[in-house]
């Protein structure tokens, strides 16, 4: 009798906490135009320098929106694995970021909601964003992302080292200055240091490719074009410099990447985007360097690294997670974001801070770094055969036909 | 119970049967909950995987039936095949050296030497250490300017080349692990009767040739034990190729591992129907591996 009375209860009481709590979601949903309760915020986890920013970022928003609660949730480790186990389990964050590289695996497989309806109802223009920006994260016309910031490569080059082999950093604009130059600083440079630092991987050979005439893919998206000449001769001369000993890989130059080699002046030129800055300026702010534009041979080519604020499908407060996307992608949201340089504003109406033009420059010669769905295979492919390039144990052209060989069949040939 | 047994034998029997039937019951009872546990963390999750992995999956669940799609690809994917390749040849390689390492150490361990209490522990500690922070230690102290090179006078980025990548991390695993594999083998040692190297003695044998001839033979079951263990934790390893290489493989697929390729499948092609083919083959490959050496063993130890 008694177990069967506090059954009872505890039924009874559940009830009234059910009731309680579907009492208050849809009272507050009635008194703030469906835009109240929690929202949860993720990406991955931010320095310290972002993270200050960004917590003004939320705090001028809890300002606005005093209703809605930011719970911001930063993801440390494998920020793509871990959000997927959250989409599987159907308990993904309401607003997170998405790399423009892995917006198109993300967005067809249903996982994404498209803004553009919230963006009419409360008249939000997307006009001030770069179109090229903004074309990242648009599938089949609609929005599934409005880009926070982004950045596109530029040279840097250590200014010391520079003035010491009498090169010019502003003269070095064209694929030959480069050589140039390069021969120049290789007698300066101390130990098993080299004049260049390249990445083995196509998130920089690719600016080559493009400055060349060359592409990855046709424009549709449903073939590859990475087996032609003009890509041959860009990856000849990129790979060259390494044969040449103009330039070497972050490993061979006991880095792990080449900004910490400009830092360690085991290279006096490296090509990386505006991460670089708050890197130097927090790790070796005693080392000088000057900010050029990319360098060009047939044209200028260089990628545009990008990354979303988007909202899940599965969120739960739809309403409260587009106030949010809306106020950080808004003018005064990125004013703050982007105040201290540590990102490149992605809304034209928002100045970039100062000393960046080598970036805004080449801007109109950014490509999206983006392929296709399911194309992550094809470019640890296209990477793991550019190292065997480069240690001599496959040709470019070699190299050039597998990748377009395994595109091709990823894209369905 | 005496009681029991004294009474005719007719109700003897049957109290007998009665008495094991509740044994077993109570026996049943008793493994009920770890086997209800190991069902559910184990056996479903196998047959999970084995249903989507006809399949593709995505991230929200079904996308399209394959049949047997997943698998007649797998015989044709060269990543797949690379894997498994760079897989056998790691745990060929780390089998060898931590069986060597390890039994080495706990010959000389079981030996009477001054203060062998430490020496175990300290032999076992890399067991216990992180393997991603060994790894990440191990990444500078085998940079190409690490202070491993500065001690051989080499000049070799041992993790930064495709030629060494995958024997960095032989030696990393092979060296934590030797101190797991000296725990067991000083198990065995010490269940080898002393006669038999007084008997080895007394004809006169030297210590080298009472290990190869006595202790290394004696010790067959240790043997089987210690390599079916490394054979399957050999073809699993994830962590060190995944922090070596950044995740990729690189440089030049020298460390793309099973694990490795079916992770990054999962997880950035998002076809978890492809993953759980890739994760089953795995198991068929260690299964079929287990199996060979059973057999071999098992046959050597009835001769």
């Amino acid at each position: 009798m008694s177990r069967r009375r506090a059954f009872v209860a505890a039924a009874l009481a559940l009830t009234v906490v059910a009731a309680a709590v579907a009492g208050t979601s849809l009272g507050g949903a009635k008194k703030h135009h469906g835009a109240s309760g929690t929202v949860v915020l993720s990406g991955w986890a931010a320095n310290p320098d972002e993270l200050k920013l960004l917590k003004q970022v939320i705090r001028g928003f809890q300002k606005t929106y005093p209703q809605i609660k930011v719970d911001y949730q930063p993801i440390t480790g494998d920020y793509v694995a871990t959000m997927l186990a959250k989409f599987s389990a159907r308990q993904p964050p309401d607003v997170f970021y998405i790399d423009s590289n892995v917006f198109l695996d993300w967005v067809t497989q249903g996982l994404l909601d498209p803004l553009d309806s919230y963006a009419a109802a409360s008249k939000f223009s997307s006009k001030p964003f770069f179109p090229s920006l903004l074309n990242g994260f648009k599938y089949k016309g609609k929005i599934y992302g409005y880009p926070k910031d982004w950045s596109p490569l530029a040279m840097e080059v250590n200014t010391a080292l520079a003035a010491k082999a009498g090169v010019n950093p502003a003269k070095i604009k064209t694929w030959n200055d480069l050589t140039a130059a390069a021969k120049k600083l290789k007698p300066v440079m101390g130990g098993d240091a080299k004049p260049i630092c390249l990445n083995p991987s196509w998130d920089r050979a690719l600016a080559f490719v493009y400055q060349n005439g060359g592409s990855f893919l046709n424009p549709s998206k449903t073939k590859s074009t990475i087996d032609s000449p003009a890509a041959a001769a860009a990856m000849n001369y990129y790979v060259g410099l390494v044969k040449q000993g103009l330039a070497d890989i972050p490993a061979k130059l006991s880095v792990g990447w080449c900004g910490e080699a400009l830092g360690k002046q085991k290279a006096a030129i490296i090509f990386e985007g505006n991460w670089l800055f708050p890197f130097m300026a927090s790790t070796f702010p005693d080392v000088q360097f000057v900010t050029e534009r990319m360098i060009m041979n047939k044209q200028h080519g260089n990628l545009a690294f990008t990354v979303s604020y988007s909202m899940a499908k599965d969120s739960k407060n739809k309403p409260a997670a587009w106030q949010l996307i809306r106020y950080l992608v808004s003018k005064p949201g990125m004013k703050t974001w982007t105040s201290k340089g540590l990102a490149l504003p992605s809304r034209s109406d928002v100045p970039p801070v100062a000393g960046r033009s080598a970036f805004l420059q080449d801007a109109p010669a950014a490509h999206p770094w983006q392929f296709a769905p399911r194309f992550s295979q094809v470019i640890d492919t296209a990477n793991n055969d550019l190292s065997a390039v480069i240690e001599g144990k496959k040709s470019v052209s070699d190299m050039l036909k597998h990748i377009q060989d395994t595109a091709n069949s990823t894209l369905g040939h | 119970m005496a009681a029991t047994a004294t009474t005719s034998s007719a109700t003897g029997a049957r109290s007998i049967g009665g008495e094991r039937l509740k044994e077993t019951l109570v026996g049943y009872g008793f493994i009920a909950g770890p086997m209800l546990v190991y069902g559910l963390l184990f056996f479903y999750p196998i047959a999970y995987s084995i249903y989507i992995s006809r399949y593709d999956w995505g991230a929200l669940g079904k996308i399209s039936s394959r049949g047997s799609g997943n698998y007649r690809d797998l015989l044709h994917d060269h990543r797949f095949g690379l894997a498994v390749k760079n897989g056998l040849k790691f745990t060929i390689g780390f089998a060898v050296f931590s069986m060597a390492l390890g039994l080495f150490v706990a010959v000389v361990v079981n030996n009477a030497v001054r203060a062998r209490t430490f020496f175990r522990s300290a032999y076992y500690f890399p067991s216990i250490a992180s393997s991603a922070a060994i790894t990440a230690i191990a990444l500078f102290v085998l940079s190409a300017d690490g202070i491993f090179n500065k001690l051989t006078g080499l000049h070799h980025a041992w993790f930064g080349e495709s030629g060494t990548a995958l024997w960095a991390i032989v030696g990393l695993n092979s060296w934590t692990t030797s101190g797991t594999v000296m725990l067991f083998y000083l198990a065995y040692l010490q269940a080898i009767p002393t006669e038999v190297y007084e008997a080895a003695a007394i004809d006169g044998a030297g210590a080298w040739r009472t290990f190869w001839k006595v202790t290394f033979p004696l010790l067959k079951p240790g043997h089987f034990f210690v390599s079916t263990l490394l054979v399957i934790g050999g073809l699993k390893m994830f962590d060190q190729a995944f922090i070596a290489s950044g995740g990729s493989g690189g440089p030049n697929n020298s460390t793309l591992v099973p694990v490795l390729y079916l992770y990054r499948v999962a997880f950035y092609d998002v076809r978890f129907g492809y993953a759980a083919a890739i994760g089953l083959a795995l198991m068929l490959l260690m299964f079929t591996l287990t199996l060979i050496q059973r057999l071999t063993f098992g046959r050597a130890e009835a001769a």
